[in-house]
């Protein structure tokens, strides 16, 4: 275990460092002078020549990396040259609506994600696998934007019950802070109807931000269903008089299970891409929109940051993912 | 059991969905009266006055500083605020502000003439945001304090414009600052989020990116224009995508909006409760000519391009929200006049011009830069295709991100033969667009024509430094026409300013030289009957 953990942080270490140095790279041969942006359409060329050695912009490229690169191993992300604050302050201060709404998005996949594909393997080829199968397709295909402004013109518009955007009411405040996650801390601080409040915000996001995972949770979960189904120890235990209920739950889904566990973790890392397209159409306060403004804006550090942050947690979900794996499936513990 | 737990999460989703739905609620009301949101897709990330200035970004330093005038009404004119009077000199280079003496900080300290000197100061060491107005033409040892009340700018020469510029000085409280002071900074760390100002709100909740909330000053030393009626503050809230904006509004989450498209508006138009705000602005869109290099150098083919384009398209465009360019300058601009001839569609002298060019036949192919993502610049780009096939010029509609459009501009050598850009002037005075065609912009976005002739840039020196008014009325009137003549740009149309509110929101004053979504928000108020 202890090699294994060992094995896992050499790789996360190496990922981040590789996907900080090709990040820096792309995002300093766009073109666009992040300096004269911040500085203004009238500013003076000194002005601007001001605001870049305050930045260390005028440096050439490969010092500008060899110092970003350094700082990073010492933790520091640099600062953003839009809102001159450091990169990683401004992190922790929308990362956590993002990682709520992808926890919640992510609840949303699974819990109704692997019903749906079991049950639509059970009745395969019925009205209701028909119907899944048309639900998970659209899933796959819709673009996020666009069913995002459906469901808010239909629900938040139309009939009034969700509201538009955003995370909170303007005028609620957010709970005394233990987990940043308002869900978490509205429950724990005993705000049931501020709970209710956020939980109501948070629908409309989740929803279109989960229903492409979903969907893939779905179809692969109900493929795998299907195989098991049809296998030696499933015909077994039938003869042997086990409830059909029995046989699909316990023994059909645990082995279905596999491959829709690969499907979440890649799928999370998805998410947290997605959150850019998302956060944007419902003004969600996290890192997706942070990523957007900033990248509008040349601002390079805080794209590096949020990318970086991304990547970490695509690994920590693959890891996870991995342990669950060897969780399941005995064979693979000592692989 | 693991079903049921799914079964019960998924009903309880499904649940949340009916039953958590709260009443539209109208305006939002707090113990201490009515609360006005306003939504607009702009975030604020540093709010310091002489660091950082765009219409989202100034819409709250109006609200929370005061400067010594203030830019009132349409056409705008200079009214006095900190400054009660002021005079200057008969050679033009001394300014002496008198300033009214109740006003104070939401401190409590007085606004002295030490606190306009230190902000002045301030403002032109830092050598940012609204720095270069001025900095050509007064040093910080240019401005002294005569008495408590009194303070008085010595400019380096002679500068029409000064006075002009002023409203976009703010003045902060120095004590403030300096307790604020990291490492000589000028407090400008701690100004990014805070604020220490004199003006009618003070600083609420602050969440980067989510919203900005103000409150009102309740003993304002100005005192309040709606009275009693004043809300108890104004939340900014940020709302990105225009179809979200438009639903906020109207289900009644927000009060006004600045960024609908064009279409929204006039389909919200018709909504009851909903008023639409519908003004002549100050922000032009041209098509600049990279007028040094490449087959745009040649003035016959600007003029021919100039003749091709069908100007009514362009209103059309904007739903009719928007009226055809009859000079350089806007009409809100002192000393515009229209300038006769200015050209409008006519096929016939377009071929003519371009028969005269190094182009006869056409047969050419054209870049038109927009800005990616704005519609309506793209739409202008279809109507130059369409009109430019019939001279045999092909065009090339290219979208392009804003950042690479400004680097891209700021070179002869890159930038593109056409491109379309708008430009909003800061001030109503003509020498805050005149100067834009002076060879000293170029490398600004709005100079991408790199237009050179050495006697209208001859007179726009004349012109920014008389202090004889009716000398540069006939200087500008001058310039407008010769630039009109060389065509360096396509001169388009002047876009309305538009907002969208709910009929309740009462107070609203329009001024052309503020920017684009920029609200005044001191005269704000709600109609709760």
């Amino acid at each position: 275990m202890l090699s294994f953990t060992l094995r896992k942080l050499a790789t996360l270490v190496g990922t981040m460092l590789g996907i900080a140095a090709l990040t820096f790279l792309i995002t300093n041969v766009a073109p666009g002078d992040p300096a004269r942006l911040v500085a203004g359409p009238n500013a003076t060329e000194d002005m601007v020549e001001t605001i870049r050695v305050a930045n260390g912009l005028d440096k050439p490229l490969p010092e500008q990396f060899i110092i970003y690169m350094s700082g990073l191993l010492r933790g520091d992300l640099g600062t953003s040259i839009v809102t001159t604050r450091p990169v990683i302050d401004e992190l922790l201060r929308y990362a956590p609506a993002t990682i709520e709404l992808v926890l919640v998005a992510m609840a949303l996949g699974i819990f109704v994600g692997v019903p749906l594909g079991m049950l639509s393997a059970v009745y395969r080829n019925s009205w209701f696998d028909h119907l899944t199968r048309i639900f998970s397709i659209s899933g796959v295909a819709l673009p996020a934007f666009w069913f995002g402004i459906l469901l808010q013109l239909f629900f938040a518009v139309q009939m009034g019950w969700l509201p538009v955007s955003g995370r909170l009411p303007l005028v609620a405040r957010p709970p005394e802070p233990i987990t940043h996650l308002l869900l978490v801390d509205a429950l724990l601080r005993g705000q049931f109807s501020l709970f209710w409040t956020a939980l109501s915000h948070i629908i409309l996001p989740a929803v279109v931000l989960s229903f492409p995972c979903l969907a893939s949770i779905l179809r692969v979960n109900r493929a795998e269903m299907v195989e098991v189904l049809q296998s030696d120890h499933v015909v077994a235990a039938r003869a042997h008089g086990l409830s059909s209920r029995r046989i699909v739950a316990l023994y059909a889904l645990k082995n279905a299970m596999l491959p829709t566990l690969a499907m979440i973790g890649l799928r999370f890392g998805w998410m947290l891409g997605s959150t850019v397209l998302v956060e944007t159409v419902f003004d969600w306060p996290g890192i997706g929109l942070y990523a957007v403004s900033s990248a509008l804006s040349s601002d390079f550090k805080p794209v590096i940051g949020v990318t970086l942050l991304i990547g970490f947690f695509f690994i920590i979900a693959n890891t996870i993912v991995d342990l669950a794996y060897a969780w399941i499936d005995p064979r693979l513990r000592n692989a | 059991m693991k079903k049921n737990l799914v079964l019960a999460a998924m009903a309880a989703a499904l649940l949340s969905g009916t039953l958590m739905t709260s009443p539209a609620s109208a305006f939002e009301r707090t113990d201490n009266g009515e609360i006005i949101v306003f939504a607009g897709r702009q975030a604020i990330p540093v709010l310091d006055p002489h660091v950082r200035y765009d219409w989202s970004t100034r819409m709250i330093q109006q609200a929370v500083y005061d400067a010594l005038v203030k830019y009132e009404g349409d056409p705008a004119e200079i009214k006095p605020w900190l400054a009660e009077s002021w005079e200057t000199s008969e050679d033009g280079k001394t300014w002496t502000f008198k300033l009214v003496e109740n006003a104070k900080f939401h401190n409590g300290d007085p606004v002295n003439a030490e606190a306009v000197r230190y902000s002045f100061e301030r403002g032109l060491k830092l050598n940012k945001g609204v720095a270069w107005m001025l900095k050509d033409f007064l040093a910080p040892e240019g401005i002294t304090v005569v008495d408590d009340y009194t303070v008085q700018f010595e400019l380096k020469a002679p500068y029409a414009p000064f006075l002009s510029f002023m409203p976009w000085w703010f003045i902060v409280n120095p004590e403030q600052v300096k307790a604020n002071e990291v490492d000589g900074d000028y407090g400008e760390k701690w100004l990014t989020e805070n604020a220490a100002g004199s003006g009618p709100f003070k600083l609420g909740r602050w969440e980067p990116n989510v919203l900005y909330e103000i409150e009102a000053v309740a003993d304002y030393w100005k005192g309040w224009p709606q009275g009693e009626n004043r809300p108890a503050g104004v939340i900014y809230r940020i709302i990105r995508e225009p179809s979200a904006q438009r639903a906020s509004l109207q289900r009644g989450e927000v009060d006004i909006v600045e960024g609908l498209t064009s279409d929204d508006y006039v389909q919200i138009a018709n909504t009851p409760g909903i008023e639409i705000q519908n003004h002549k602005g100050m922000t032009t869109f041209g098509i600049k000519f990279n007028t040094q290099q490449g087959p745009t150098a040649d003035i016959n083919l600007r003029k021919a391009i100039a003749y091709a384009l069908d100007y009514d398209a362009l209103i059309q465009i904007y739903n009719g929200a928007a009226s055809l360019q009859t000079s350089p300058l806007p009409d809100a601009m002192r000393g515009h006049i229209d300038v006769p001839d200015i050209p409008r569609q006519d096929m016939a002298k377009a071929k003519e011009y371009l028969a005269k060019s190094q182009y006869p036949d056409g047969g050419i192919t054209l870049p038109y830069v927009h800005v990616a993502g704005l519609e309506e610049a793209r739409r202008i780009g279809l109507v130059l295709l369409e009109n430019l096939k019939e001279l045999n010029i092909n065009v090339e509609i290219t979208p392009e991100q804003w950042p690479n459009m400004v680097a891209n501009g700021s070179r002869v050598e890159t930038s593109p033969a056409m491109t379309s850009v708008y430009v909003t002037p800061i001030s109503t005075d003509p020498d805050a667009v005149a100067y834009q065609y002076h060879k000293n912009s170029w490398g600004q976005y709005y100079a991408m024509a790199f237009y050179d002739n050495p006697e209208v840039a001859g007179m726009i020196d004349k012109a920014r430094a008389s202090t004889d008014w009716d000398e540069r009325a006939d200087l500008y009137a001058k310039i407008q026409t010769q630039i009109v003549a060389d065509q360096p740009e396509v001169f388009g149309m002047l876009q309305n300013r538009r907002w969208a509110h709910r009929d309740y929101l009462e107070g609203f004053k329009f001024s052309p030289v503020r920017f684009t979504g920029e609200v005044d928000l001191y005269p704000l108020w709600i109609d709760a009957e």
